[in-house]
């Protein structure tokens, strides 16, 4: 008897999750007056010219790094901006804090220039 | 035999467990400490002396792991020099 | 070292300018500008009057953040008002940094590491000699002890652990005297002791002892000569602290440590400042008995030791009595934990000695640098390295109150004078053994650098000092009449 009421009972249960996301849509449905549109509120989209200059600022905060050059998109950061490989996992953690993202090891190790560092992040769809 | 992957892998570990210290100085302290301690024996050839500068390392992250921990559970207020957003 | 956030960069910027007053305005253009109609002061109206120079756009913005409260209008020509001197309250935070590391220190984290083990599952007494708990407590005992007398070179058999410096200096200026008392009855200190030893030796001259108090010169020395006159046949103790907890000032302790042996005396030092920041060696130094507390040197409070010489042998009537620990010196059960985390503390002093010594001159001298530039200021110490301990920087800024320049500090956690007295409204009588007279012991502040203190603390250190001196100078009349060319001993003041 009590069967059916436990198992409703329990897919209530692991239902909240999925209806709290879907309950601000629902929401501005069932308004029957002007409709209010609602967004989140987010971060500015991330676009190539951004997240350049965003790098760039980074790597001319770093005291070690040698601008003699200027930092362009191919400058490696070994060879051209004069970091030893210590360094180069420093500015990888500063990239995942700054653009709030983790970047595993494997594709860490890809990362040699600006220019492919630039590629990845904009490859991230949760970077912001 | 201990390889240089091994060596950065554990400096980015002590790095980021340095990080989640909640005390401004133990943060600063850490970060800087670690650093430091890097560079110094960075150019250790020696075998047996990179085998035991890295289980120090080993034992200093475990110590981290745990500090920060518990640094994150008793929280106080910032300090004038910390800023209180991340992002502008 | 990398610096992640581009609001600290900013900071950068602003300390390293020459023109700070330039830098600040253009920081503080975030206040919002509106103005209340509620203001009363009649001289905010006549400054919207005026040209909009920086300044008057500061008091202005300024009222709006206290609301109804007036608002103290700054003296013209000054750059920032006591209101916005501390930074804006919703971009930074709130709690005061740290320099009083001469006061106390935190607790490494390390140490923290080590004490949790005693208060989770070692709980055992060391004394049980029964069963396992207290073996294995009384062997993390004796590591401890082993560091802790590595630190000044001694045998761990000669650590005695007690509750403190305070208790260390007492045991010794009362318990060696008074053991020799039929035969010896003289002791010597000097006049920039810590408290807690002029007080022991106090006592002890109640006790029908003399105590010569030896005066020391304007570093902060002792003169060796006055010492080796002052040495009588029935001298029984020379207690000459190594550092000084207000001035930092390092005492010739192997000259001495010669002179004591040569003349038969027993030489104490109260080594809390200095134990593990400058090295110390009881044989080289020829010290009989040594003072340390574990919470200067980044581990526990409610802890000290002392170290008490075996060879030639020093005796002492203990003050605490009872089950007969610790030599029979000082009874009572060890506190494993704190003692295990003072352990871990001396061993961590040995090993950071370098780097933390590196750190800690690096800092102090980008301080000294930054606040002697000020005019009018003094530094209280030796100019000789050999002779000051470079994390203690104790500076006097003339023309000023000190208690006001305190108040305007309230976002640096700093003293003047050492922590036991600044309850007493005297100032220093360490500043004034130096000779300063009482309106500049009024106005000295004490710096303290420690391992944790951080560059950027420095830096803005010196940027507020230099802010909040120059206000408080601009309202002195005594700094305005300086500035006119009159000498202040001239004037005749009229007494009514």
């Amino acid at each position: 008897m009590f069967r059916n009421t436990i198992k409703s009972f329990t897919s209530n249960i692991i239902r909240p999750s999925l209806i709290t996301r879907q309950l601000p849509l629902r929401t501005v449905q069932r308004c029957s007056g002007p409709v209010f549109v609602r967004s989140y509120a987010g971060f500015p989209s991330l676009t190539r010219d951004l997240a350049k200059e965003r790098i760039i600022e980074l790597l001319e905060g770093y005291d070690k790094v040698s601008t003699k050059n200027g930092i362009t998109e191919d400058s490696s950061f070994i060879n051209d901006l004069g970091l030893d490989s210590l360094d180069v996992v420093e500015v990888v953690m500063e990239l995942e804090h700054e653009f709030n993202i983790q970047i595993p090891d494997n594709e860490a190790d890809g990362l040699k220039t600006v220019g492919q560092t630039i590629d990845y992040i904009l490859s991230q769809p949760d970077a912001c | 035999m201990v390889q240089q992957k091994q060596v950065l892998k554990l400096y980015k570990n002590l790095l980021e467990k340095a990080y989640k210290f909640d005390n401004y100085n133990f943060r600063e302290y850490a970060k800087r400490r670690i650093h430091d301690s890097f560079k110094e024996h960075k150019s250790l050839t020696k075998p047996e002396e990179i085998a035991q500068f890295y289980n120090n390392g080993i034992n200093n992250l475990a110590l981290l792991t745990r500090q920060s921990t518990i640094s994150q559970m008793y929280t106080f207020d910032k300090l004038v020099v910390e800023p209180l957003k991340q992002h502008k | 070292m990398y610096k992640s956030n581009i609001i600290v960069r900013n900071l950068h910027r602003i300390s390293n300018n020459t023109s700070i007053k330039h830098n600040l305005s253009r920081s503080l253009a975030t206040i919002p500008s509106t103005i209340p109609s509620t203001n009363t002061n009649s001289s905010t109206s006549s400054s919207t009057s005026s040209s909009t120079s920086t300044k008057d756009k500061i008091s202005q913005k300024d009222s709006t953040s206290s609301g109804n409260i007036n608002v103290v209008v700054p003296p013209s020509g000054a750059s920032i008002t006591l209101k916005s001197a501390t930074r804006d309250a919703s971009k930074f935070g709130t709690r005061p940094i740290y320099l009083d590391v001469q006061a106390t220190t935190p607790v490494d984290p390390r140490v923290l590491d080590k004490m949790l083990q005693f208060y989770t599952g070692l709980y055992g007494n060391p004394h049980s000699s029964t069963h396992a708990y207290g073996w294995e407590t009384d062997k993390e005992v004796e590591i401890a002890r082993e560091y802790v007398s590595k630190v000044i070179n001694a045998d761990p058999k000669e650590i005695i652990f007690t509750s403190g410096a305070t208790e260390s200096n007492n045991m010794i200026i009362k318990g060696i005297p008074r053991f020799y008392k039929k035969t010896k009855k003289h002791i010597i200190t000097t006049q920039t002791e810590h408290k807690c030893v002029l007080d022991s030796a106090r006592h002890m001259q109640d006790e029908g002892f003399e105590v010569t108090y030896l005066p020391v010169n304007e570093e902060g020395l002792i003169n060796l000569q006055d010492l080796k006159n002052s040495i009588r046949k029935d001298t029984i103790l020379v207690s000459i602290m190594a550092v000084n907890n207000e001035i930092g000032v390092i005492q010739p302790l192997k000259e001495i440590g010669k002179i004591c042996r040569e003349n038969k005396v027993f030489f104490h030092t109260d080594a809390a400042q200095a134990y593990g920041k400058i090295p110390i060696d009881v044989n080289e130094m020829n010290i009989d008995a040594l003072s340390i507390s574990s919470h200067k040197i980044y581990g526990p409070k409610g802890l000290g030791a002392c170290y008490i010489r075996r060879r030639p042998r020093v005796r002492l009537d203990p003050i605490i009595t009872g089950g007969g620990q610790e030599r029979g010196l000082r009874s009572g059960t060890l506190a494993a934990p704190l003692i295990a985390g003072f352990g871990e503390a001396a061993r961590l002093m040995m090993l950071e000695s370098n780097y933390d010594k590196n750190y800690i001159e690096k800092l102090s001298n980008k301080l000294k640098n930054g606040l002697l530039s000020i005019p009018s200021t003094q530094f209280n110490g030796s100019k000789n390295p050999n002779y000051q301990y470079p994390g203690c920087v104790n500076i006097s800024f003339a023309y000023i109150e000190g208690e006001s320049l305190l108040m305007a500090l309230k976002d640096i956690a700093l003293s003047s004078g050492s922590a036991c007295t600044s309850a007493s409204l005297e100032p220093s009588y360490v500043l004034h053994a130096l000779g300063a007279d009482d309106a500049l012991a009024h106005s000295s502040i004490r710096f303290g650098i420690g391992r944790f203190t951080t560059e950027e603390e420095v830096d803005y250190v010196i940027a507020a000092i230099n802010e909040r001196v120059e206000f408080l100078r601009k309202m002195s009349p005594l700094w305005e009449m300086v500035q006119e060319g009159i000498d202040l001993n001239s004037i005749e003041w009229s007494g009514h």
